[in-house]
């Protein structure tokens, strides 16, 4: 009895690492990115002509901001309420290094070349460190980034530190900002004061990515 | 004339629209929206329906209540007269729309988003009733436009006696895609990265399953944007969810809809079942699979020890009568009998095992006994004991006679009447299970048919063997008495046991239908016995006289058996009572349902479950003796324990369902779940005493 009750322990026992290694094999091919864990790293097209290195970033805490202007909820928190803008403007200040993303493929909502990214930036009042521009989506998909906007904030040490919306209340209309806890905010605060983040993962909420196809 | 026609079919269309309350269609490009109601007018005091009807167009949607990746679910807000009281929105089934990377949960071409109204009583008849919705969406294909309009109803205020008139068919049509409660026992399993859904869909439903797919009523809880497989086994359809960015906490139950859409003859068809659920506290001590072989042995044992309990009682006094009956022959001639009792035993197991695969592959669900869960079956086995004892009490003989002991002993039509008697033992045997049995039968009912079929065959050679035994071995037959006299009076003496058993089988088709079945049943046993006694009296007489004696009894037969028939039919249609329905003041039981019993446990309370049924004799017994004992029933009061009772007395596949846990194949089942939620449950054995209930109750603390 105590052997087979130790045979089947060690069936399970090793049934259990199987599964473990299983599951963090399949969770590098993947390689979304997990909270907690290291940031995948990339290199992109920015508006000024240059290429940005995510690891020459090492020591900063950065933020990536999925946007295309055209969007109901973009619009939302740039042209009908600055809030977007203002928290670029109050991180920036304090050497956050925030990079939108326009993944927006040619031909679709939000497509923008570098002059139209800078105009429109302008426009509507925007201060990002810099903008990458990823019409091929590919650094979309690498972060799996799903809504504009959708937010991924990595502290200085390469580790994600959140990913999700920009506030607690999804919905397009600008009168529930105030009201609404500010989760980028809250992160970027926390981050600051080596605190933990305390809601690392939040429900992104806007229009979908459009990617190519 | 063209354009008069065409005026006449705008004029009726019009109509056609304007015979329902509606508001106006407000239109934005992708959406015409409109407010429907379920009546024409509305009464003070009464409930009832007001719809947001959009219509969209081809490649866009709006969204459910969980938008699912991105998208908004849509809302409305309501202005309504003072007093009144509106529902939120009520979701029709949603679909899944997959755009690259994301998924959403929404509607495409129409739906129409539910609200209940409740008009205040103080409402004027007379006067209107204004109904004002803002109506807030999101609309997208790929591209997502915000969108409000304000859509508004005035229903006319009518007494009650007035008729409300006619309402949308949109609001019934949108009613009926409302979720439901699951008709099927759902569980849901934490696995490493997720959550296992099962719903004990039977097999055969299963097949035309064309999409199944959960949607979670909260964002995150699982991946949205990936398949959700899934496998159909026989004890259900499991679904696998991977937990998504807010995976659900341990106490927290798994709450959304779980919408299957079903291959039907008129097209797919869509239904939702509402699910909220915690993890399954109804911890099953799920048996290790015992192996085919042990499976065999085990039911050669529960067959053997099957000859010694209460209900295979009258078969025993049968088999003996029969074994003291061929005392007087070759041993050669013993041994066939021997034999043919086997074949019969063996054969009716066979049909059983064969109408077990047929049911099961049919999608039934079904175990051990579950023929006596139909009130035809129990009837017919009634009259049936009745004749045999009529038999033996000498009311009537037939050749050979029905079990083997007619007039001349020593004739060939004994060997049917072994053949019989081995079929009598069978179909009498199965309200009852042995220690044993259980096991080798959960094990049994699992497998497929061959498998199944042999370890059938096994448990019914437990069944005949000392009999078979007995007629091989001639040492034992010398304990046997030598025939005489006293053999006519044992044999009229076992006619009791026979009427016994057929008093029992009335009583448990009192249970199943309706009292008045009692009345039919013995007013049959009246009209048998009398066909028995002329069928008897016109024997040795003229060859007309007995002609015509044979036709008036088979007559009568026929319209027993018919009139029973049609009786039963029609009341057991009409639905009867049950042993769990009759409430006593002193009862200290409830009737179990599994969802009483998943509150029970999620409260961490010590719980006692029996299944039970009334054609099951060891349960029955089980239930005098051990159960209903003063000391068990102050145990079970002090120590808090809810006693919960499932009858299985008619088919009832929650109660099936939870057998099958167990690796259960029919009653009795005795479970003991004692106090806080973690504590694994205690089976008991499946023959009682107070002593072990009182220790099973006990032992944990």
């Amino acid at each position: 009895m105590s052997l087979r009750k130790f045979a089947t322990h060690a069936v399970l026992t090793a049934a259990f690492i199987s599964a473990s290694l299983g599951a963090l094999m399949s969770s590098t091919a993947t390689a979304e990115p997990v909270v907690d864990h290291a940031a995948p790293t990339f290199t992109g097209k920015t508006v000024d002509g240059k290429t940005i290195d995510l690891a020459s970033l090492k020591g900063k805490t950065v933020v990536l901001e999925w946007t295309n202007h055209e969007c109901p909820f973009v619009v939302k928190h740039y042209d009908k309420s600055s809030n977007i803008p203002n928290l670029q403007k109050e991180f920036t200040a304090k050497d956050v290094v925030w990079l939108q993303v326009i993944s927006s493929a040619e031909g679709k909502q939000g497509h923008v070349d570098a002059a139209g990214a800078i105009k429109v930036n302008k426009a509507r009042g925007a201060a990002p460190s810099n903008t990458i521009l990823d019409a091929e989506g590919t650094l979309a998909k690498l972060y799996g980034a799903q809504t504009s906007p959708h937010f991924f904030i990595i502290n200085d040490k390469g580790v994600l530190v959140y990913k999700g919306g920009v506030d607690s209340i999804p919905s397009k209309k600008p009168e529930d900002i105030p009201a609404a806890t500010n989760y980028v905010r809250e992160a970027l605060t926390a981050v600051a004061s080596g605190k933990k983040v305390p809601n690392p993962s939040t429900k992104p909420y806007g229009c979908s990515i459009k990617f190519a196809g | 004339m063209r354009v008069a026609k065409f005026l006449v079919g705008l004029l009726l269309l019009l109509q056609l629209e304007a015979a329902y309350a509606t508001s106006d269609r407000a239109e934005t490009p992708q959406v015409s929206a409109q407010l429907v109601a379920s009546v024409a007018a509305v009464s003070p005091g009464s409930d009832i329906y007001l719809g947001v009807h959009q219509r969209i167009i081809p490649h866009w949607h709006t969204y459910w209540s969980n938008s699912g990746d991105s998208g908004l679910p849509t809302t409305i807000e309501w202005q309504l007269p003072e007093g009144t009281i509106a529902s939120e929105i009520l979701w029709p089934i949603p679909s899944h729309i997959s755009l690259g990377t994301i998924t959403n949960y929404g509607y495409s071409n129409e739906v129409t988003l539910l609200s209940k109204i409740s008009i205040p009583k103080e409402a004027k008849v007379g006067s209107q009733f204004t109904a004002v919705a803002t109506v807030d969406w999101l609309v997208c294909n790929e591209e997502c436009i915000p969108q409000q309009v304000q859509l508004s109803l005035s229903l006319p205020v009518v007494a009650a006696s007035n008729p409300s008139g006619a309402g949308s068919p949109l609001i019934a049509s949108a009613l009926s895609q409302l979720p439901i409660e699951s008709p099927w026992p759902v569980q849901i399993e934490q696995t490493a990265d997720g959550i296992n859904l099962k719903a004990a869909i039977p097999e055969s439903q299963a097949k035309n399953i064309k999409d199944i797919w959960f949607y979670p009523a909260d964002w995150g809880v699982i991946k949205q944007n990936i398949d959700q497989p899934y496998r159909a086994t026989a004890d259900g359809v499991t679904l696998s969810l991977q937990s998504g960015e807010a995976p659900r906490k341990p106490d927290q139950p798994l709450k959304g809809v779980l919408v299957i859409t079903e291959q039907t003859a008129k097209g797919p068809v869509a239904m939702g079942f509402d699910i909220n659920h915690l993890p399954s506290l109804i911890k099953a001590n799920t048996q290790a699979d015992i192996g085919f072989v042990s499976a065999l042995l085990l039911a050669l044992a529960g067959g053997l020890i099957l000859n010694l309990m209460p209900c295979v009682f009258p078969v025993l006094s049968l088999k003996a009568l029969s074994m003291v009956g061929h005392a007087e022959q070759s041993p050669r001639q013993i041994r066939l009998q021997g034999w043919v009792y086997t074949a019969g035993v063996l054969t009716s197991f066979g049909l059983l095992a064969t109408v077990l695969v047929i049911l099961k592959s049919g999608g039934a669900q079904i175990g051990w006994g579950f023929q006596f869960q139909s009130p035809l079956f129990v009837l017919a086995m009634a009259y049936l004991m009745f004749l045999v004892g009529l038999n033996l009490s000498g009311v009537f003989v037939i050749g050979g006679s029905i079990a083997g002991i007619g007039s001349s002993l020593a004739d060939r039509g004994g060997y049917s009447g072994s053949f019989f008697t081995g079929v009598l033992a069978t179909i009498v045997a199965t309200p009852c299970t042995a220690p044993f049995m259980a096991a080798a039968l959960g094990y049994a009912l699992a497998q497929p048919g061959l498998k199944l079929f042999v370890i059938f065959i096994s448990l019914g050679f437990g069944l005949a063997l000392p009999y078979l035994l007995l007629a091989h071995w001639p040492r034992l037959q010398r304990w046997l008495p030598r025939p005489g006299l006293w053999m006519e009076r044992t044999k009229q003496g076992l006619a009791f046991p026979m009427y016994a058993a057929a008093v029992w089988l009335i009583w448990v088709l009192a249970q199943q239908a309706d009292a008045q079945i009692v009345l039919i049943a013995l007013s049959g046993m009246v009209a048998l016995a009398f066909a028995a006694w002329l069928y008897d009296s016109t024997r040795n007489t003229r060859p007309n006289t007995e002609r015509i004696g044979t036709g008036i009894t088979l007559s009568i037969l026929l319209l027993t058996l018919w009139v029973g028939y049609s009786s039963v039919s029609i009341i057991s249609e009409s639905g009867g009572g049950s042993t769990t329905d009759k409430t006593a003041a002193t009862q200290n039981w409830q009737p179990y349902s599994p969802k009483h019993l998943q509150t029970l446990l999620s409260e961490g309370k010590p719980v006692f479950l029996n299944f039970t049924a009334s054609w099951c004799i060891s349960c029955l017994v089980n239930e005098r003796v051990a159960l209903s004992n003063s000391d068990v029933k102050a145990a079970f009061e002090s120590a808090g324990i809810t006693y919960l009772k499932g009858d299985w007395t008619k088919r009832d596949g929650a109660i099936t369902a939870i057998l099958t846990q167990f690796g259960r194949s029919g009653v009795p089942l005795y479970v003991f779940y004692p106090a806080g939620s973690n504590a694994s449950p205690i089976e008991l054995p499946q023959i009682l005493t107070p002593d072990i209930v009182l220790s099973s109750i006990a032992l944990p603390k």
